[in-house]
């Protein structure tokens, strides 16, 4: 499938796209774009789920209350899976695979993905948001808290970016 | 004018989830086309290898920069309608240079790993798996990053301010460094991989040329001066009611901004964390009787003093019935919380429903009901003794105003000129003689301590400090009223010996001078007139002991010793006397835990908070405890919040503290944390 796959969109365009998507979400919902908080949200389902009684005393997702989910950027997050699911479908980019260089061992390249998934769930939630929440969404309204993360960002991404560049080896 | 969901507080109504879900099926589809479904190509962005990343990143914030700047600026949309992020530097700083290394590491961010994992992407799946753990991992470590996740919280803070630009330059700049950010782009790619798509092109001309257009077009939209400031500053009181009446209506008809009384008792008493009680009531009210770990927070301090826990943990509101409370609510949503709740039938409610006795109720009470209110009414009733022993005494200058303890601005600008009143205000003289207190006397407090046989600091004897009140003519029935500039031990340490000479009669003045001024009361410059009187030097002092009744409590185990110094002293990171530590057993409490600062001053925190903050240290109100700190200054602090504050009963002061018994060899020290 990968052979018939449509080149991607102009970078400019697509930009552009998401500006719009993103304007058009401040003033329809009368806030920005999110991904981490409905993570974050299915995480606290997930614990309330297995750990009813513990999960209800905790400060951070028991004030989330019983019903976790219902909640906008839950239904934001599915939304994002579904539209992903759309266009790849639509421009042929649907293909089950585990991205990574050829020379880059599997095992490797899944315990990467786990470990930064893992800082980056944490790190999420300690600056309330996420590139799509914190970092355009704030962005966009010119807040100071989200050019900082924005800068931070990059700056560690790039200090870090040397010591696992192997897992894009081909 | 258009209303969000947010702006109508309806964010969870189904039609906002719905929408929620459109928008984000839009977001999806722009991010799988931008070519986000692939980690390789996220990851590019840091290899120098294909920086699509910060094309359409920038493209996406210079177009939704321009878009909601333009609609704030012709009304399309009012800020308060808008959802802005707190700025808080400390958790977005860490949180960004985490989030960096995540990113790297993993390939992915949240966003684009939904749409990776909606392409097939394995790794996008086990991404989003670890991020599901990294967010428990969060829940499970609050407690201990809350200080960092809450530090230094600025607010709202717009990036244009902090750097001190205003907005139309700011955009402005933004734009054309997006420019010179395209082509650098595109030059770093054709460096690096020998080939740029877009270097060069018309394309890129012509875009750059639109943006420049787009640009200086929203510079000059924006840079009106009158009319952008009105957009941008329209004070929260102008959005009309019926927004979030109808708002308010819907929850109410849901049910969604309740809690039953006896709901609230449970959750109370078990201790729910972010469970944060709000009386409403005036302040007589208040001390007259609340609901236990209730605090008192006014109307007008209600969104500034809740601003913590804005949308975590909840927020319980309460007045004697239904109507004040409901406003506040009102207040609060308006503003974005969406974690406030009533009190169902109030203060009232509550004590009919709860703390009723069994024998007087109307209905009979099944026996397993009947457990429970007793069980109510022996925790909400019984051992408020902040509140029980603060009951006033007759005879006193001011009716209704419990002693020692403390006096309001307006209670004290309605007495100020009575003749048995006497202010004194213990700020640094330069201070005091630009502006004051009409009729106050300056005082220094360390006038009132010396050298006693070769320890310093310490509070001198009671025929000194006798001397020191009939030079200032206080007499034993004066009220004296302590004033505080931004050192509120400067006032207990007065309090402590005018308690030597057996004089309750004093109050401090709750915020300090700051407060009188930032209230608006009278001040002036003026010297008063006094003269001399003669109080008796009787020591009257039972709570001062010495390193040797000290060392005897330790040894025995007979008393809690309080180390109220800051923390690094008590582990002996640091240090300035002649050895580092602690007294073995004692626990650190450091005293300016117990004062929060304002916008406008330093005063202690509301009682309800102390009161719980110090039955986790103190094992009752009968308990006793030793208070020290280095020189007995800040100690004279916790022993008033103890005393006069919380109404624990067995309070003694080590004055000398620890330059004393650092300096004594013979005595145990110890360092660490633990006690």
């Amino acid at each position: 499938m990968n052979s018939s796959a449509k080149p991607y969109m102009n970078p400019y365009l697509a930009g552009v796209c998401l500006g719009l998507v993103l304007t058009g979400s401040f003033l329809i919902l009368g806030t920005g774009l999110g991904a981490s908080s409905g993570i974050a949200r299915i995480a606290a389902a997930i614990e309330g789920w297995m750990l009813p009684d513990h999960t209800a005393k905790t400060t951070y997702f028991g004030a989330w209350g019983k019903s976790p989910l219902d909640y906008y950027l839950v239904y934001m997050f599915i939304g994002t899976m579904i539209g992903g699911l759309i266009s790849a479908v639509k421009e042929n980019r649907l293909s089950f695979q585990l991205e990574k260089g050829c020379q880059c061992s599997s095992w490797k390249r899944i315990t990467l993905a786990l470990t930064g998934g893992l800082l980056v769930g944490y790190a999420s939630r300690l600056a309330q948001g996420c590139t799509s929440g914190q970092a355009l969404t704030g962005g966009a309204v010119l807040l100071t808290g989200s050019f900082v993360f924005l800068i931070c960002l990059f700056a560690s991404g790039y200090a870090a970016a040397y010591f696992v560049r192997r897992q894009w080896n081909d | 004018m258009i209303d969000t969901f947010f702006g109508l507080g309806q964010l969870d109504s189904s039609k906002a989830l719905f929408m929620s879900l459109v928008i984000g099926i839009l977001f999806g589809m722009v991010l799988e086309r931008a070519g986000f479904g692939s980690s390789r190509r996220l990851s590019g962005v840091f290899y120098f290898k294909d920086m699509a990343v910060i094309k359409v990143m920038f493209t996406a914030m210079i177009t939704a920069i321009m878009g909601i700047a333009l609609s704030l600026r012709f009304g399309l949309v009012a800020e308060q309608a808008i959802y802005l992020n707190p700025t808080l530097y400390k958790a977005q700083i860490l949180g960004g240079l985490i989030f960096g290394i995540g990113f790297v590491i993993g390939g992915w961010c949240p966003g684009t790993a939904a749409v990776g994992a909606a392409s097939g992407k394995w790794d996008a799946f086990i991404f989003l798996g670890g991020a599901v753990g990294g967010s428990f991992f969060f829940n499970e470590t609050y407690t201990w990053v809350k200080e960092l996740y809450e530090a230094g919280n600025q607010h709202t803070a717009f990036v244009y301010q902090s750097i001190g630009m205003s907005k139309d330059w700011f955009v402005l700049l933004f734009v054309l460094i997006g420019i010179l950010v395209f082509w650098c782009m595109e030059l770093i790619e054709k460096k690096i991989t020998q080939k740029s798509d877009y270097l060069n092109t018309v394309f890129l001309k012509q875009f750059s040329f639109v943006l420049l257009i787009s640009g200086f077009s929203v510079f000059m939209l924006l840079g009106d001066p009158s009319s952008a400031a009105k957009n941008n500053e329209s004070p929260v009181q102008s959005q009309p009611v019926e927004t979030s009446e109808t708002a308010l209506l819907n929850q109410i008809e849901n049910a969604l901004d309740h809690i039953e009384p006896e709901e609230l008792a449970r959750r109370v008493i078990k201790g729910q964390q972010g469970l944060v009680l709000v009386d409403v009531r005036s302040e007589p009210e208040f001390l007259k009787f609340h609901i236990k770990t209730a605090r008192h927070i006014p109307l007008k301090d209600l969104v500034e003093q809740l601003e913590p826990y804005r949308n975590l943990g909840m927020i319980v509101l309460y007045s004697n019935g239904m109507t004040h409370p409901a406003q506040a609510r009102d207040v609060l949503f308006r503003m974005g919380f969406s974690n406030a709740y009533l009190l169902t039938d109030g203060l009232d409610g509550f004590i009919n429903q709860c703390l009723r006795p069994v024998s007087l109720r109307p209905e009979p009470v099944p026996e397993s009901n009947a457990r429970e209110i007793n069980q109510w009414r022996q925790f909400f009733l019984v051992s408020d003794s902040a509140t029980a022993a603060k009951t006033p005494m007759d005879g006193l200058p001011i009716k209704g105003l419990a002693l020692p303890g403390i006096i309001d601005a307006q209670t004290l600008f309605a007495h100020m000129n009575d003749p048995g009143v006497r202010v004194i205000d213990l700020r640094s003289q330069p201070e005091y003689n630009t502006s004051h207190i009409p009729g106050s006397l300056s005082l220094n407090v360390e006038s009132l301590r010396g050298n006693i046989k070769g320890v310093p600091s310490c509070l001198l004897p009671a025929h000194l400090l006798a001397g020191h009140l009939s030079l200032m003519g206080i007499q034993p029935k004066t009220l004296v009223v302590l004033v505080y500039g931004e050192k509120v031990q400067d006032v207990t340490l007065v309090g402590m010996a005018l308690e030597r000479l057996g004089h309750a009669n004093y109050a401090l003045l709750s915020g300090g001078y700051l407060q009188w001024k930032a209230l608006g009361f009278a001040t002036d410059a003026m010297l008063p007139e006094i003269s001399f009187s003669t109080y008796p030097d009787t020591d009257k002092d039972q709570f001062t002991i010495d390193y040797k009744a000290v060392f005897s409590h330790v040894q025995n185990k007979t008393a809690l010793i309080l180390d109220v110094r800051p923390q690094a002293y008590y582990t002996g990171e640091k240090s300035d006397e002649a050895r580092a530590g602690h007294i073995p057993g004692a626990v650190n409490r450091p005293f300016d835990l117990d004062t929060v600062k304002t916008a406008e001053t330093i005063a202690f925190k509301p009682i309800s908070e102390l009161a719980v903050a110090y039955e986790t240290i103190i094992p009752s109100k009968e308990s006793l405890v030793i208070v020290h700190c280095r020189t007995g200054h800040q100690a004279s602090q916790t022993f008033f919040v103890l005393k006069h504050l919380l109404g624990y009963s067995r309070i003694l002061w080590y004055d000398a503290g620890w330059t004393e018994w650092a300096a004594r060899k013979e005595l145990p020290v110890k360092t660490g944390t633990t006690p």
